[in-house]
């Protein structure tokens, strides 16, 4: 049971020394007790006082390593309350009692399923070698060595402690479980366990005797155990199995605060299981569900593991982590090389989405699955991770044009605007776009209707072909930037809209507009064309709303960034009174161009966005034109804790300092996460924040993101919500949508109440 | 300290839903605890299996074909279902009605739904061709049709609930579905929605997404966790409703289930994946929280019942 501070507070010297960085032994005992910090921060407890704290303040639930598998450790009973951390383990059964043969064809049937699947792969994990009454050490001892052969972790599951004794000799240089405890044998088996380091497998006749046995193995010293809820019955073993996890995890009862073994090739749920197969896999997914750390079964098959091992990648997943399958060529109902190409990226739902409804067509297609760090269709876009380089790459690296005859190419219908890109990049292909949405495939693939947009390339084609070693850049019909066009104030209901001013050195909260953003299909057709009305209309309405910056989103712009960032940069301060703007691309090239045009009036350009995996180099570029950069703290893929966060943020801190940047001029980006889909790391987003403040470093993100899937009328009130909380961490900006009303107004109370402002009321129009 | 059961009961309740009439009709949810857990307080009705049955004469394995032959009609085959005694309600499903498809006609629709009303004494729950503009109409029709037979429609959604609910449940008195696609606000919105529209909550039951197991099944794992916890740990009235899944529709589509052995040796007979696919993922969804599964293979329909007796 957790202790309060006030028992916490009895253990201390109580000399108020200050040691520990707390003005009292009190403040320091009730931070204790709250989880705060660690016990070991006082360097004046005696050892007793520590072991006995360190107990009392440990997690609900021991976590162990088998090898390189981990079990236990689980702090929840439901994935959506936070990730769950050790995926259910699978454990094949054999048994000295069974004939020779049935032995070896168990064993040698065990290795059989091994498959990778979305990166993980897909085996059973481990042995459970039963020893059984009627047999001697011996037989045990053979049947040990025969099954050490397969080089995997073992449970050595025998209740004769002498058999036991010989069976881990056997095993040496082996990861073994010493599944052997009862109420008879615990004290000498529980030596054999520590002896060998092993976890100890405890095993009684009702959950009361379990809880009782465990209760006497603590107080002998050991607490490496792991418990076999396995009972008379199915019934009973799953009403054991919730019970230990929930007492442990929602009762804080530590005496069943240790992983489970549930085991379906047992005498006894054998004998209900009568060798139905189907029923034990449908067991083995119960279990894998509530609350089995290793199932064993009696024979793991294909057919039980496909969907079992999908489950489990599933149940475990951390939302945090994308989904990615291997980019590459994935031929659907038998495509060959002449069949068309689908292309998309490789996230995982989408590859799901997209293959099973190309598979619903029942036409041949193959499908061609691209590097997108695992973001979907227009996120990747959006970030330069699905461009016509990114896809040429792929080409090239797994030799498309080579390994594919067809000449097909069906993009999606989403990014339709690269495909004047695409067409350039692989002049021999001809660039179909396909449909917005993977369902419209089936009637799109089974009619045929690509076939209208097809253009043979072939004849049009070099002569050298693919061999060209440097295809002549195809003629590219980029429109050159109109000149800019200033026409005077620009009106939004007969009012004139001005830019206010921004005083850089305020301590205001920084608004960063993001409705310039090509991923909305109107700023995306205007970029396209350099149609100047669609973005002055959205960036007068941010400047009414009383935006700071204005983040400029050109996209990927690969074939004419630079030009394009010019005409955006001049027309939105040319036309706004030198609004500061934020140049949004993953085009280099188009952030330095933009900069060299940029009026500093109101503040310095900020690049968007530097990252510490592949974009680190955004940081060089905006030392080297005097920029602010946003830093994401984040390598490829979001950071998994906020030691990784930290780590990330001291990185590319480190690295603008080495280039003469100003501490003030990083603004990290603790990356804001979706609430529908990451409930339980919104706390760690925002104590990032407080983190990075208490360091004196700026911060921004883009915080609407919490509230994406959200209905419309709901994002409004998590935005300000939000906003508020991250404010009082200390956050110093947010990319935003300024016509928020609720927002903007919230933003700046928000600024009221930490006295950065003159006034206190009436200030809602300032 | 010894070990003192903490039985997790909540004063709240799932509702209990009564589908079909006379001594073959079943009744869905009434319990007070999370899903399965009869060790905690007994469960009034156990989980139930639903079998799906297509007027789409193709069937998606050896298997079935060989258990349909010699079925001529939607009713022949809905009748050699039900006659499986495990099965508590029959899931008619017109495929053929789809618009972009066959595009059989609504009164043929009625008529077949007619002749399987004849042909089967067990509950019957009618599951559209996906089209929902077409379902509104066509569920309307079939409720007139079978009216006093106490059936489901499957289901009513955001795009075409008023239509539905009114056709359904309001006009003929059937109970009526709700499907949303794996998110709990969809699923308390539609419900609201549906009971605004004057049908009582305790006609509804819910559809509250399904997945194959591997296919992005974590999405219902939270959906029906979340669902059940509102409705029990804080006894939110809007998702009382019991849950009843679709499994077979999804796992039969998935390459697991169908690819040809000669695809993957290694992984053997088709039926046999097919079969596990359902059972593991029905096994998962009553684990979560669905009140009944809706199968398509006559196995996965003993071996899911064979797991329900013996836990509950």
């Amino acid at each position: 049971m957790a202790l309060k501070g006030l028992d916490i507070f009895k253990l201390t010297p109580k000399t108020n020394c200050k040691d520990c960085g707390n003005p009292t032994c009190m403040a320091f005992a009730m931070k204790v007790a709250s989880g705060a910090i660690p016990i070991e921060k006082c360097p004046h407890m005696s050892a007793e006082a520590l072991s006995t704290l360190s107990e009392a303040t440990a997690p609900p639930m021991k976590s162990y390593k088998l090898g390189d598998l981990s079990l236990g450790g689980e702090t929840v009973l439901s994935r959506h309350e936070k990730t769950l951390v050790s995926k259910t383990l699978y454990a094949g059964f054999v048994c000295d009692a069974q004939e020779a043969a049935e032995q070896d064809r168990l064993i040698a049937a065990m290795p059989k399923v091994d498959y990778e699947r979305i990166g993980e792969r897909m085996y059973l994990e481990t042995v459970y070698v039963n020893h059984a009454g009627s047999k001697s050490a011996d037989d045990y001892v053979a049947l040990v060595n025969k099954c050490k052969a397969l080089g995997r972790p073992m449970v050595l599951s025998c209740t004769d402690v002498e058999a036991m004794k010989a069976a881990v000799a056997a095993a040496a240089g082996c990861d073994i479980i010493v599944h052997g405890a009862t109420a008879e044998n615990y004290a000498d088996m529980s030596a054999v366990a520590t002896g060998a380091k092993a976890l100890l497998g405890v095993r009684a006749d009702s959950i009361e005797a379990l809880h009782e046995l465990v209760e006497k193995l603590e107080a002998a010293g050991n607490k490496n155990l792991i418990l076999d809820v396995t009972g008379a019955t199915v019934k009973e073993t799953y009403a054991n199995a919730v019970q230990v996890r929930r007492a442990a995890l929602k009762d804080g009862d530590r005496s069943f605060g240790y992983p489970s073994i549930v085991n379906l090739a047992s005498r006894n749920l054998a004998g209900e299981i009568k060798g139905d197969a189907h029923l034990e896999a449908a067991l083995l997914s119960l279990f894998t569900c509530k609350y089995g750390s290793i199932v064993v079964c009696s024979e793991m098959t294909y057919a039980k593991a496909l969907p079992l091992y999908g489950l489990r990648q599933n149940i475990f997943t951390d939302p945090q982590k994308p989904m990615k399958v291997e980019p590459g060529i994935y031929p659907i109902n038998g495509a060959d090389e002449n069949s068309p190409c689908c292309l998309t990226v490789d996230f995982a739902l989408t590859y799901f989405l997209v293959s099973g409804e190309l598979e619903r067509s029942k036409m041949p297609v193959n499908l061609l699955i691209t590097d997108a760090s695992g973001m979907s269709v227009l996120t990747a876009w959006a970030a330069g991770k699905f461009s016509s380089s990114s896809i040429k790459k792929f080409f090239d690296e797994f030799d498309i044009n080579n390994k594919i005859k067809s000449r097909a190419l069906i993009i999606p219908g989403k990014v339709a605007v690269m495909k004047g890109e695409i067409q350039d990049k692989l002049p021999d292909w001809s660039v179909i776009v396909g449909t917005t949405e993977a369902v419209q495939l089936v009637k799109y693939l089974r009619d045929e209707e690509w076939k209208k947009s097809y253009v043979d390339k072939s004849a049009a084609a070099p002569a050298a072909g693919e061999a060209a070693a440097e295809p002549a850049p195809a003629p590219k019909k980029v429109l050159p930037a109109p000149p800019i066009v200033v026409k005077g104030p620009y009106m939004i209901d007969d009012k004139p809209v001005t830019y206010k001013g921004h005083d850089p050195n305020a301590q205001t909260f920084v608004t960063i507009g993001e409705r310039i953003h090509c991923i909305s299909p109107a700023i995306r057709k205007a970029m396209d064309t350099y149609d100047e009305a669609p973005i002055l209309k959205r960036a007068a309405e941010q400047i009414a709303a009383g935006a700071t910056y204005l983040d400029v989103n050109i996209g990927p712009a690969e074939s004419n960034g630079p030009e394009l960032m010019q005409w955006a940069v001049q027309l939105l301060q040319q036309n706004f009174n030198n609004v500061p703007l934020a140049l949004d691309t993953a085009n280099q090239k188009a952030i330095e161009a933009g900069i060299k045009v940029y009026n500093r009036t109101n503040g310095k350009p900020i690049v968007n966005s530097a990252d510490a995996g592949s974009r680190i180099s955004n940081i060089d570029l905006a030392a080297a034109n005097d920029a602010i950069v946003i830093a994401l703290c984040s390598a490829d893929g979001i950071a998994k804790d906020n030691e990784e966060r930290m780590m990330h943020c001291h990185n590319m801190l480190e690295r603008g300092l080495h280039l003469g940047m100003e501490s003030d001029d990083l603004w990290f980006d603790p990356l804001f996460l979706v609430i529908k889909g990451m409930q339980d790391k919104q706390m760690d987003v925002l104590n990032a924040i407080r983190a990075f403040s208490e360091e004196g470093l700026k911060s921004t993100g883009g915080l609407s993101n919490n509230s994406n899937g959200m209905p419309k009328h709901i994002r409004p009130i998590m935005d300000a919500a939000m906003v508020g909380m991250a404010m009082t961490m200390g956050l110093t900006s947010a990319i935003v949508n300024p016509c928020d009303l609720r927002l903007m107004e919230t933003i700046k109370s928000c600024d009221i109440i930490k006295n950065h402002n003159l006034y206190a009321d009436s200030y809602l129009e300032i | 300290m010894p070990f003192a059961k903490k039985p997790q009961v909540f004063s709240a309740r799932i509702n209990e839903l009564t589908l079909g009439t006379g001594d073959k009709a079943v009744t869905l949810g009434g319990q007070n605890v999370f899903n399965l857990y009869s060790f905690d307080a007994a469960m009034p009705n156990s989980p139930k299996i639903g079998i799906d049955v297509s007027d789409d004469p193709v069937q998606p394995s050896e298997g079935l074909t060989a258990f349909y032959a010699g079925c001529e009609t939607l009713a022949d085959r809905a009748k050699k279902a039900a006659e499986l005694e495990d099965v508590d309600f029959v899931c008619i499903r017109f495929d053929l009605a789809d618009p972009n498809g066959a595009n059989k006609s609504i009164e043929d629709c009625v008529a077949d739904a007619k002749a399987v009303a004849e042909a089967v004494d067990k509950p019957i729950v009618v599951a559209g061709c996906k089209n929902t503009e077409k379902d509104a109409d066509l569920f309307g029709k079939v409720s007139e049709a079978l009216q006093g037979k106490n059936i489901l429609v499957l289901s009513a959604k955001e795009e075409n609930y008023k239509g539905v609910a009114a056709g359904a449940g309001l006009a003929y008195g059937q109970k009526v579905g709700a499907e949303s696609a794996v998110d709990i606000n969809l699923a308390k919105q539609l419900n609201v929605l549906i009971t605004q529209m004057g049908v009582d909550g305790k006609n509804v039951a819910m559809n509250v997404g399904s997945a194959a197991a591997g296919y992005g099944f974590e999405y219902v794992v939270s959906t029906l966790e979340r669902v059940k916890a509102a409705a029990l740990s804080q006894n939110d009235n809007t998702l009382q409703m019991p849950i009843i899944t679709p499994v077979g529709v999804e796992t039969w589509g998935v390459k697991e289930s169908t690819a040809p052995e000669s695809e993957n040796p290694e992984w053997g007979g088709a039926e046999e994946r097919g079969i596990d696919m359902e059972v593991e993922t029905a096994a998962a969804c009553l684990a979560y929280g669905s009140d009944a599964v809706i199968l398509k293979h006559p196995d996965s329909v003993s071996t899911v019942a064979r797991l329900v007796a013996a836990l509950m």
